[in-house]
């Protein structure tokens, strides 16, 4: 035991018997955590970004950029401010980050692979492990929500085209088919049929964003990080609100409706 | 003696549950009967479709052909065919879709402005994939409207999944060995790498007191306790370790693959085919459907405009064929291999079946009389708030040239036999 960790446990007044008890009851809370989150994450994820991230045909320079890191910040942000607020662990959007891509490739795997028959190469998921490590360490370097907000939201959006493009930048080489230039991304769309996903509904870029020689998604990557600023200033505190107790007075007729004990037993007495 | 009680009842329980999930087998095909009768009879009319073979073997292509009209009283609750995409109707992809075509040109892409009262002919090639049988159809999709599915016909694909690739090259060089497998290893390598940096991050933390311990030190104001100078000296790392990993990432991806191109997005464009001489007009004058008879009597004047003598050769609505039996050149229009489930087994009831001469106007009763109305649940039509019905109808000269012309109109319902 390190003296920190011994100082931490003697200025938190617990015995040893109780610190032991608190070890075994903390990873009884990290288990349903994880769980919990993963699948609220993921769920959260699926409804708000959907197809952008499901589908490697989806991933385009405009909205692809824009629309995912500014919804799959959201609940890691809120994280972030339940695990700083409450115990200052600076790991909250990367545990985020973590469990989402974990629940992702479980989906990609079991229902996307052996379910639907789609080949990995359909669903490469994004990941946002590169921004919510930074926005993670930023809290802790400048120990302040408005801070981490103003200078980690922005990172978080900014890393996210970059740190994705390893994995995803096979997909963009052209190839021809039928007498028509294609990246391997429009074939893979194409080659597996998604009977209920016509070309025509895919949302991305349609050459509408014409600027600064086809950098279109580094135009998408700092508008995203000016969103993300003000969506980790909202969801953070979405996160404190969503953990604090608070008691409610209630009316004695109420508690007398709902059958409370209190409200309950003078009536039975009588 | 309570918990015993209930013992016999939850293994009944678990017997059906077990039941059940043994009967639950992979759907083969997908719902098409599901689709309510307006949108299969007044949009797109699917004709002349034929599948190269009816069995194949994993790699191995089966080439889907035909035309389709869309049909002039086109429902207002569909969408008009603004933006169209070719595609074909199959439960997931079990076939992988190697080119399509409409009027010849190439259907990767969406298509604008098809135009209502006209012809388009499509091809599709498709490769067997995953081994099954399966009920392959044609199929646009309208943007606002949803799919529109064409004919099915079962198709099996034997031999194994693992077979199955599909290679291509890069304009820029690169060998791509399947789509199959196609930069996915270098995904999940990346994938672990970021994974790995993430996890000894949180495990910095995990290893020391987490909850509890740390909650009561805050409560107790000594924050100085919780983060220390070397977890501020790890985390300027971990900053620096991210942004170095994320843009040495993107100069690696840029480096190995300099030449990518976005997605492709463009509309295509093709005029419908040429349009056929009017050989025949129709005045529909009224439908009854005969509900416990099975059967659709119409009664409609045509009108001879071509120089030959005709005879009414076929009804085809909704994909379901009512065939002359008694006009061989009707007959001889039904591909050999043609799903036999959808060409209706009475065929076409005609009152008077000799030959209408050129320039002659006659009135003509016609019964489509088969069970595929219900099979194919094509009745409820009944209870539509748009009670009509469309179809086209196919004549024939004495030389066996086929002249296409539409019918439609209100329906009406009779419930008694004896109406």
């Amino acid at each position: 035991m390190s003296p920190n960790t011994r100082e931490i446990l003697e200025v938190s007044g617990l015995p040893p018997e109780g610190a032991k008890l608190s070890r075994i009851w903390e990873w009884f809370v990290v288990a349903a955590v994880a769980l919990l989150f993963m699948g609220a994450i993921h769920l959260h994820v699926m409804l708000t970004v959907g197809d952008w991230d499901m589908f490697v045909d989806w991933k385009d320079r405009q909205f692809w950029v824009l629309v995912v890191p500014v919804s799959m910040l959201m609940i890691p942000a809120a994280l972030q401010a339940v695990f700083w607020h409450y115990f200052r662990l600076p790991i909250g959007m990367t545990l985020g980050a973590v469990l989402l891509l974990i629940a992702t490739w479980i989906t990609r795997i079991f229902g996307w692979h052996i379910w639907g028959y789609f080949p990995f190469t359909m669903g490469v998921p994004s990941t946002i492990l590169a921004g919510a490590m930074a926005c993670d360490a930023i809290l802790l370097i400048v120990r302040s929500s408005l801070l981490t907000s103003t200078f980690g939201g922005f990172v978080f959006a900014l890393l996210f085209f970059p740190s994705n493009w390893p994995s995803l930048a096979a997909y963009f080489l052209p190839v021809e088919h039928q007498g028509m230039v294609a990246s391997v991304a429009d074939m893979i769309g194409y080659v597996y049929p998604r009977s209920g996903t016509p070309e025509y509904i895919r949302l991305i870029e349609r050459g509408t964003l014409r600027t600064y020689e086809g950098s279109t998604v580094w135009v998408s990557t700092f508008f995203a990080g000016i969103v993300c600023i003000f969506m980790h200033m909202i969801w953070w505190r979405i996160g404190l609100a969503f953990s604090t107790q608070r008691f409610v007075a209630t009316s004695k007729r109420f508690r007398r409706f709902m059958g409370l004990a209190d409200a309950v037993q003078p009536a039975s007495k009588a | 003696m309570r918990t015993n009680q209930h013992v016999p009842g939850r293994i009944f329980r678990a017997l059906i549950l077990v039941l059940l999930w043994s009967q639950a087998l992979p759907a083969g095909a997908h719902g098409e009967r599901a689709q309510e009768p307006y949108l299969r009879t007044r949009t797109a009319q699917w004709y002349d479709v034929k599948w190269s073979v009816d069995k194949l073997v994993v790699n191995d292509t089966v080439i889907v052909t035909g035309r389709f009209r869309l049909f002039h009283d086109w429902p207002d609750a569909v969408r008009p065919p603004e933006t169209v995409f070719v595609s074909n109707a199959t439960p997931g992809p079990v076939f992988a879709r190697v080119d399509s075509s409409l009027n010849g040109v190439p259907a990767r892409q969406s298509f604008r402005d098809l135009q209502i009262g006209r012809d388009y002919e499509y091809r599709m090639v498709l490769k067997g994939r995953v081994p099954g049988r399966y009920h392959v159809h044609p199929m646009i999709a309208v943007k606002g409207s949803g799919p529109l599915v064409g004919p099915g016909k079962w198709i099996e694909v034997t031999g194994n999944q693992a077979d199955f690739s599909f290679p291509m090259t890069a304009i820029s060089g690169e060998k791509i060995e399947s789509l199959e497998t196609w930069g996915v290893s270098t995904a999940v390598k990346w994938h672990l790498i970021l994974l790995g940096v993430a996890v000894v991050w949180i495990l910095w933390w995990v290893r020391r007191p987490l909850l509890i311990p740390r909650y009561l030190a805050l409560k107790k104001e000594r924050e100085d306790l919780l983060t220390t100078n070397v977890d501020l000296a790890v985390a300027i790392g971990l900053l620096v370790v991210t942004v170095a990993l994320s843009f040495g990432g993107y100069a690696w991806a840029r480096s190995q693959y300099p030449r990518t191109v976005p997605l492709q997005a463009g509309t295509m464009y093709t005029a419908p085919l040429p349009a056929q001489a009017k050989a025949v007009d129709i005045r529909f004058k009224e439908a009854r459907y005969d509900v416990p008879g099975r059967s659709m009597r119409m009664v409609f004047d045509v009108t001879n405009l071509s120089d030959k003598p005709l005879r009414l050769g076929e009804f085809a609505t909704a994909s379901i064929r009512f065939v002359n039996q008694h006009l061989p050149a009707a007959k001889a229009n039904v591909a050999p291999g043609y799903p036999q489930d959808i060409v209706a087994r009475t065929g076409l009831a005609i009152a008077d079946d000799s030959e209408i001469k050129p320039g002659e106007t006659r009135t003509m009763r016609v019964d489509a009389t088969d069970a595929a109305w219900e099979i194919e649940r094509l009745t409820s039509f009944l209870t539509d708030v748009d009670s009509k019905f469309g179809g086209l109808l196919f004549f024939f000269d004495a030389q066996g040239n086929r002249y296409i012309a539409e019918v439609g109109g209100p329906i009406l319902p009779v419930f008694r036999k004896s109406a």
